[in-house]
């Protein structure tokens, strides 16, 4: 009999089966896999087999059960196959996801591998992603990141996008961290808003889910009476999954997945991988959003140190100078009184010394040196006593009023005329009254110093920013830089303004206490001394 | 003629003060220590006393609190080497304060000061 098929045949040639494609062609020598995998499904073989059972041999009878058989069972044997693959590479997929979230300890990184996960197609394929945690008080569970395209355009874009460069996940998941994680956290921004649940309330589909621990899959949710339609409206769409999040029974979040851009039908499928995924990112989320906390303890328990060590040093800072004032102090009063004696006799000698007395003007030097020391050593005193400030809350305004009354009857005689300019509603100052006083009087006695007769010194008060301002402005010699910078060291000497501690000693004197002292040439001529109050202070 | 004691550890700061001082018109006692000042004012009347702080092992401002407690129309006015003591309440309790120094001229203007201040509390409590 002539057979239509070749299934008789030991070895055919490719002419002869139209079904043996390309990369088959091992199958036109071997006859039994050519019967097994073409011609059981060859319509050629049927054709034969009819005509077998028309010749009336007695097996055409049962071969066509077996065929049925057969092929019923290569079908379940190919699907079978088919679930172990895609298990197989789900497999895979979370082995290589697990590693990463085992491992990491940064937010961002595991917040980025388990976003890509849920929405690529690589990993579980959903289009979009949001993740809820619960805060850090544990009252309320709020909307965190969300991940996918908001329309259609954007979709295809992306997914255009990652065809094109062929990335492994983990590759995307890098990626998304480093060029879309920032962005995607304010994208979805009006929805996560919207997601705010408190814990305690018990109805909510979130907590359910979380008290059940167990995804719930809400299907035809605008639809559905028995469903809180209110979240279906803001995301949108009518099917959804919610994953609880739970690690070591804390509720860590959830993650809402949907399909909004496809409307692909979520499986039990879907809903199982996701469950077994759910738990390492529970876990590492956890850990990571611990380790960022921890971080923030560590840095915060550096800077404490860090403050502390400064604190120490300011104490020994502090310590060192109380002592050298201490010793400045002693020696100053030791030399004191002899200063007195030599200068209070010279004196007394001077006044009964006739003035033809060709030594009246030794007497006149040892009385004149005499002053001088003793002036340099009330600086001296003052400088060490200005090491241990009384501090307390003052007026400034009343304080340079006061100031500057003291040295009126110095300011008339030199035909200084002065302009007082002081900011009403002025707040306290945090300072030690009398050595401000001090360089107050200081400054203007040093700013007369530079002016001829009849100049104009200016003194003005203002609020500035978080502290005050008190400027004291002459129309005398414009000073030089050198000038302005040796008027703030201690026994510098200018040939403009001979040698002392005075402005040294307010720099000093203001800076101890968190202010500032500055001084600037104006332009038109004179010179502003401007000193910087604030008005709250750190213990210093 | 008012009367002073000068009361002030170191000799030669004495030997100036009773100069200048009586060369000032005032007839001046001294003493070196509170103890020989308490002797001297039990036995005299005085019309002012110029008092140093810092004394040897002594301090000036407890003879200060003895002589207002004592003697309250006394007037006392200290003279120190420390300027820092005027800021220090015991000190308050003196008539005035005057830093020490080699030209005397503050403290006799401070003693004038005080005695005239003296003077008239007292014509006032005798009209």
């Amino acid at each position: 009999m002539d057979w239509e098929c070749c299934w008789s045949k030991e070895e055919i040639a490719p002419e002869e089966c139209p079904y043996i494609g390309e990369g088959e062609e091992d199958l036109y020598g071997s006859h039994r896999r050519r019967v097994v995998e073409k011609c059981v499904e060859c319509p050629r073989f049927k054709n034969d087999l009819a005509r077998l059972k028309g010749s009336g041999h007695p097996l055409s009878e049962v071969i066509p059960y077996i065929l049925t058989e057969f092929q019923e069972q290569k079908a379940q044997m190919g699907a079978m196959l088919s679930f172990l693959n895609s298990k197989t590479r789900e497999i895979k997929f979370l082995r290589e996801v697990g590693l990463v979230l085992q491992t990491s300890m940064d937010l961002d990184e595991v917040l980025s591998l388990a976003m890509t996960a849920i929405t690529a197609g690589k990993g579980f394929g959903m289009n979009r992603a949001f993740l809820l945690m619960t805060d850090k008080e544990r009252r309320n569970i709020r909307g965190y990141l969300g991940v996918g395209p908001r329309d259609y355009e954007e979709a295809w874009r992306t997914w255009e996008d990652i065809g094109r460069n062929n990335f492994s996940l983990k590759e995307l998941a890098k990626n998304f961290q480093k060029t879309k994680l920032n962005s995607e956290k304010v994208k979805f921004h009006d929805i996560l808003n919207q997601l705010t649940v408190p814990l305690s309330d018990q109805g909510h589909i979130f907590n359910r889910a979380l008290l059940s621990k167990k995804p719930i899959l809400v299907e035809n949710a605008l639809n559905n009476p028995d469903l809180d339609r209110g979240l279906a409206r803001i995301l949108g769409v009518d099917c959804f999954l919610v994953m609880p999040l739970i690690s070591r029974s804390r509720r860590i979040g959830v993650i809402i997945a949907d399909n909004c851009i496809t409307h692909k039908p979520i499986t039990l499928q879907d809903m199982q991988s996701l469950e077994t995924f759910a738990f390492p990112v529970a876990f590492a989320l956890e850990r990571a959003s611990l380790y960022e906390r921890l971080q923030e303890e560590v840095d915060k328990q550096k800077l404490a140190n860090l403050k502390m060590r400064e604190q120490q040093e300011l104490i020994v800072k502090m310590e060192k100078m109380a002592l050298v004032g201490k010793i400045t102090s002693s020696i100053a009063h030791s030399i004191r009184n002899p200063l007195m004696v030599i200068g209070g006799f010279a004196r007394t000698l001077l006044k009964s010394t006739p003035v033809s007395d060709d030594k009246r003007s030794y007497l006149e030097s040892i009385v004149r040196e005499t002053r001088q020391l003793e002036d340099v050593l009330s600086e001296v005193l003052d400088y060490s006593e200005s090491l241990f400030p009384v501090m307390d809350l003052w007026d400034l305004n009343e304080l340079v009023a006061t100031a500057l009354a003291d040295l009126a009857g110095t300011l008339e005689q030199a035909g200084i005329v002065w302009h007082l300019e002081l900011a009403p509603e002025l707040p306290m100052v945090q300072i030690d009254y009398k050595q401000i006083s001090y360089c107050v009087k200081t400054i203007v006695s040093t700013g007369l110093s530079t002016m001829s007769k009849g100049g104009e010194l200016r003194l003005e008060t203002l609020v500035d920013g978080d502290g005050v301002l008190l400027r004291i402005s002459d129309s005398g010699k414009l000073l030089s830089k050198k000038a302005q910078e040796a008027l703030t060291a201690p026994f510098y000497q200018t040939q403009e303004m001979g040698a002392g501690v005075g402005l040294s000693l307010c720099k000093t004197i203001l800076e101890r206490q968190g202010n500032t002292l500055s001084i600037t040439g104006r332009p038109g001529g004179g010179n502003t001394y401007s000193i910087r109050l604030l008005t709250r202070k750190e213990n210093i | 003629m008012a009367k002073l004691l000068v009361v002030d550890d170191e000799p030669n700061i004495r030997l100036l003060y009773a100069q200048e001082l009586s060369d000032e018109g005032y007839e001046v006692v001294t003493a070196a220590s509170p103890h020989e000042a308490v002797q001297r004012l039990e036995a005299d009347r005085f019309d002012l006393v110029v008092l140093d702080i810092k004394l040897k092992n002594e301090s000036g401002i407890e003879l200060l609190q003895r002589i207002v407690k004592e003697r309250h129309t006394l007037p006392v006015i200290l003279c120190s080497a420390f300027s820092c003591y005027k800021d220090d309440f015991s000190a308050w309790l003196a008539d005035g304060y005057v830093v020490k120094s080699s030209d005397m001229q503050e403290l006799k203007d401070e003693i004038r000061r005080v005695l005239a201040k003296k003077q008239k509390a007292a014509a006032a409590g005798t009209a």
